[in-house]
């Protein structure tokens, strides 16, 4: 899994945070109540608008302050009750079908089937979740306001701010209470759809060809369209292969003289790694520091790439590495991109030998250094590797781990390419420390709870845009913003100019008059035109980006699916953010149903 | 000041206008209006004058074009007034899919009624409805009488100073009728105020203490409705026991004194009358059935 953007720590990451956020909804509450003062001003002049902005603005502030927890219980309450009426159940009915019929095609066979089912479960929850939440919160009140429900409903001493803060409560509560039984169900799902074992039988096993003695060596049954390579040592104790990201326990019985071999249920398909990242900076081939590595030509800049056969290496340095975390070692695992510049003889198997790499070990204090590994790179899969506590120096000195390499919970590892003329490609994530897993069940959750903020985000926005607008377009308006917050990424970047081939007129033009991307537009009054307006609609853009909340970033399928934990950082960050978006969409759906006229 | 006074409008006007700003119809032109604490007001008039626009600009529903209309002293955008309020909107725009309790309940809720209140409020407005035997059933089963009587159940929920009721007999038969204005002098007489506006002439007359006549947007009269429906000149006489001779006599006084005896006779009673008695003789006597040429003849026929 590629994570592009680094976890700042909150201690960075919130007071910036706020201040943006200060900007954003301060800016925006500036330009409502100027505009809000303009209109009041061209009907009764601009000293009668002062005086009625204040009172708005006053009145605003005690409907917010005042709120009675009784009144909104009981419009959350009502709103459950519409739910229900409106047959949400359906959904969950949905549901159930679409996992029936996924259960034929989700191949458990597959490369990595964990991968497969979860993220198939999680994204299957999220689109329903999400297109539920829009309906019941855009639907809501424009309904009310149809059936004049409403009228009996605000001549009672019921603020708006009440009714707002009612339906977000009782939308999410109903979304919270269909989100949790999915969980539940697509737990299920994912574990009886992924569960299997293997059998094995001493007619399997053959003595091993290498080795002498008793050692046996075979390959289990196939189940799931695999099998795993089994070896059975001279003590008698088994060993089961890793294959599809599982392997199985085996035990051996005797009975007799025969023994009887079981495997058990897979094992490290569903997990939650927690990993600890390093910083990596690099060494050139004359093995000076270096911000950066080799480029090989890769319009992606996310890896960089170090020579092999020459002094250059990726460091990593890790920090607070302690042995009461790592008592027996360091396990590490890493991904990394080999980038070829020649290739063996393809027709003989024995001729394409792995790329080999090195791991080493370095104190950053004493400089001491210790080749730990010496390993076969393996190209787009994650390997495991394990740094033992003692070490042997080249001329045959053992080092303890933590007593001679760790100054002060500080440790480098380098990686380098060893074969010439061939090329490594890392970037930071990829080499971490596996300082332990954490509970599966719990990042499930976790991954459950990333699709519950954007269901409680959309909620949000539904609802403010049914105060102001009838149903069908508070629908499409929602829809709208759940696209454009999908896309607030790309929005930003369009605005800011990182977009080869321009603007959206811009790129209109390229898309009729069939120009390439970085081809240079000719001169003339339609591209001056045309890169104007792209500049004006920049501003939108830019303020659309800024405004909307960026729902991709709430997704946390990948960590689930690809099995690392999601770090209590990241949540919290997350939940800061829900608010942040929520409080203001709050506010601004309380002023316009204030300022409506619900009768009319 | 004067504190009697419980709803007050000042040059209150309502333009509806369009989507571009363009005025489409004057619903209501500078009404002046006063109700006084204890008295039956009743908004008459014909389909589109302005009553309903009246009340919901009263509520806050609408927002004035200009002018002012002071509920308790309160602007009308003020939520507080409503604490003392009950309304019945034209039709009951209920949630159809709550039963009577729950609609009760959570009207309650709204008021910020303690749980106990709430139970005991309820179950009394349930009994006095008379809905008793359907406290548990949605009210998208209720017949249109049924719904019509929770709604007011549901306005009199935090026993109101002021009641709005618009249109309060619509869908009801002349039971319920009878029963719906009982009810409105019985809110009178414990000293509640109440403002209705109707477009039938007798319930308004049957009811009200004071009328306003609204006429395209114009209030086109005010007054007390035992001297509105004065008709000074004439003098009517009801009697009983007299024989011929003693109406001969009494025609020959009329005519000493150059008045003009219009018409005398036994005195017919109004239909609804008829029909209510009847209806109640029928309750008393279940399975009794009309023989012949009698008073309840007349029912066939009506």
């Amino acid at each position: 899994m590629v994570i592009e953007t680094e976890i700042l720590p909150l201690s960075i990451w919130l007071p910036w945070g706020l201040l943006y956020w200060l900007a954003v909804v301060g800016g925006a509450a500036f330009a409502a109540v100027l505009v809000g003062w303009l209109v009041a001003a061209l009907r009764s002049g601009p000293v009668a608008a002062l005086r009625m902005t204040g009172r708005t603005l006053a009145g605003g502030a005690a409907d917010l302050v005042l709120i009675s927890p009784r009144r909104v219980w009981a419009l959350s309450w009502l709103a459950v009750k519409e739910s229900i009426r409106r047959r949400v159940v359906v959904v969950f009915a949905v549901f159930v079908l679409i996992l029936l019929f996924a259960g034929w095609f989700l191949d458990p066979g597959s490369n990595q089937p964990a991968r497969l089912y979860l993220s198939f479960v999680l994204t299957a929850t999220s689109y329903l979740v999400l297109l539920l939440a829009l309906f019941l919160s855009s639907l809501s009140l424009p309904g009310d306001i149809k059936n004049k429900t409403l009228h009996t409903v605000v001549t009672k001493p019921v603020r708006p701010s009440e009714i707002v803060l009612g339906r977000i409560l009782g939308f999410t509560a109903m979304g919270t209470f269909l989100l949790v039984i999915m969980g539940l169900v697509s737990y299920v799902f994912v574990v009886r759809g992924l569960s299997h074992t293997h059998t094995l039988t001493g007619a399997d096993l053959q003595p091993a060809e290498q080795s002498a003695g008793d050692q046996l060596s075979g390959r289990t049954s196939r189940v799931h369209q695999h099998r795993h390579e089994v070896i059975i040592d001279v003590a008698g104790g088994g060993r089961v292969k890793m294959e599809q990201g599982h392997w199985h326990e085996l035990t051996i019985k005797k009975s007799g003289e025969r023994s009887i071999y079981q495997l058990g249920p897979p094992k490290g398909l569903l997990v939650a790694r927690v990993p600890v990242y390093g910083k990596l900076h690099f060494k050139d081939r004359t093995g000076k520091d270096a911000e950066k590595g080799v480029n090989v030509g890769d319009e992606w800049t996310y890896r960089s790439y170090i020579e092999g056969g020459s002094l250059a290496a990726a460091v990593w340095t890790f920090d607070g590495v302690t042995e009461a975390k790592f008592p027996d070692g360091l396990p590490l695992e890493l991904t990394i991109e080999v980038f070829r510049t020649y290739k063996g003889d393809t027709s003989d198997p024995e001729d394409i030998p792995g790329i080999l790499g090195s791991l080493a070990v370095r104190n950053p204090k004493t400089g001491e250094m210790v080749e730990a590994k010496i390993f076969t790179a393996k190209d787009f899969a994650t390997d495991l590797q394990f740094i033992p506590r003692k070490l042997q120096t080249a001329d045959g000195r053992t080092l303890d781990l933590f007593r001679d390499l760790v100054a002060d919970g500080r440790v480098e590892i380098w990686l380098r390419c060893l074969p010439r003329a061939q090329y490594f490609g890392a970037a930071q994530p990829d080499l971490y420390l596996r300082a332990h897993d954490a509970s599966f069940k719990v990042n499930f959750a976790k991954g459950y709870l990333g699709i519950w903020f954007q269901m409680v985000l959309v909620i949000g926005i539904g609802v403010l845009f049914s105060t102001f607008l009838s149903g069908p377009v508070a629908v499409m308006a929602t829809l709208g913003a759940l696209l454009g917050g999908l896309f607030s990424q790309f929005m930003a970047r369009l605005a800011t100019g990182e977009v080869i081939g321009g603007g959206p007129f811009e790129a209109f033009i390229r898309l009729v008059t069939q120009q390439n991307l970085v081809s240079e537009m000719e001169p003339g009054l339609r591209t001056t035109v045309a890169q104007m307006l792209d500049v004006v609609m920049g501003y939108g853009l830019w303020a659309a980006a800024a405004v909307l909340p960026d729902f991709g970033s709430f997704s946390f399928a990948d960590y689930v699916a690809y099995g690392f934990d999601i770090s209590p950082v990241l949540m919290l960050q997350c939940a800061f953010r829900v608010l942040a978006f929520l409080l203001p969409v709050f506010v601004a759906a309380y002023f316009f149903l204030k300022m409506r006229e619900v009768a009319k | 000041m004067k504190s009697d006074i419980v709803v007050e409008t000042r040059n209150l006007t309502k333009v509806y206008r369009d989507f571009w700003g363009r005025q489409k119809v004057r619903a209501l032109k500078a009404l002046d209006l006063e109700v006084r604490q204890g008295e039956i007001f009743g908004l008459l008039g014909p389909n589109g004058s302005g009553k309903t626009t009246t009340v919901k600009l009263l509520l806050g529903l609408l927002f004035p074009t200009s002018g002012q209309s002071l509920i308790f002293g309160r602007d009308a955008s003020d939520v507080r007034k409503n604490e003392r309020i009950g309304y019945l909107p034209e039709e009951s725009y209920l949630y159809r899919f709550l039963n009577a309790e729950e609609t009760l309940d959570f009207y309650g809720r709204l008021f910020n009624m303690p749980k106990a209140v709430r139970r005991q409020r309820t179950f009394e407005l349930i009994e006095l409805m008379g809905l008793g035997w359907a406290r548990r059933r949605q009210l998208k089963e209720y017949s249109k009488g049924m719904v019509r009587r929770i709604g007011l159940a549901q306005a009199l929920i935090n026993d109101p100073e002021l009641i709005l009721l618009d249109e309060p007999t619509t869908g009801l038969d002349p039971i319920g009728t009878r029963e719906m204005k009982d009810l409105i002098l019985r809110l009178r007489d414990e000293g509640k105020t109440i403002l209705m506006c109707s477009h039938l002439l007798a319930d308004v007359q049957d009811v009200c203490d004071r009328i306003g006549i609204l006429h395209q947007g114009e209030l086109k009269e005010l007054g007390r409705v035992d001297s509105l429906l004065k008709i000074r000149d004439v003098t009517e006489i009801r009697a009983s026991g007299l024989n011929h001779q003693a109406q001969e006599e009494i025609k020959q006084v009329i005519e000493r004194h150059d008045g003009k005896l219009l018409s005398m006779g036994n005195p017919t009673t109004t239909l609804e009358d008829l029909f209510l008695r009847i209806i109640r003789e029928s309750e008393a006597h279940p399975g009794r059935r009309v023989r012949g040429e009698g008073p309840g003849a007349q029912v066939n026929r009506g």
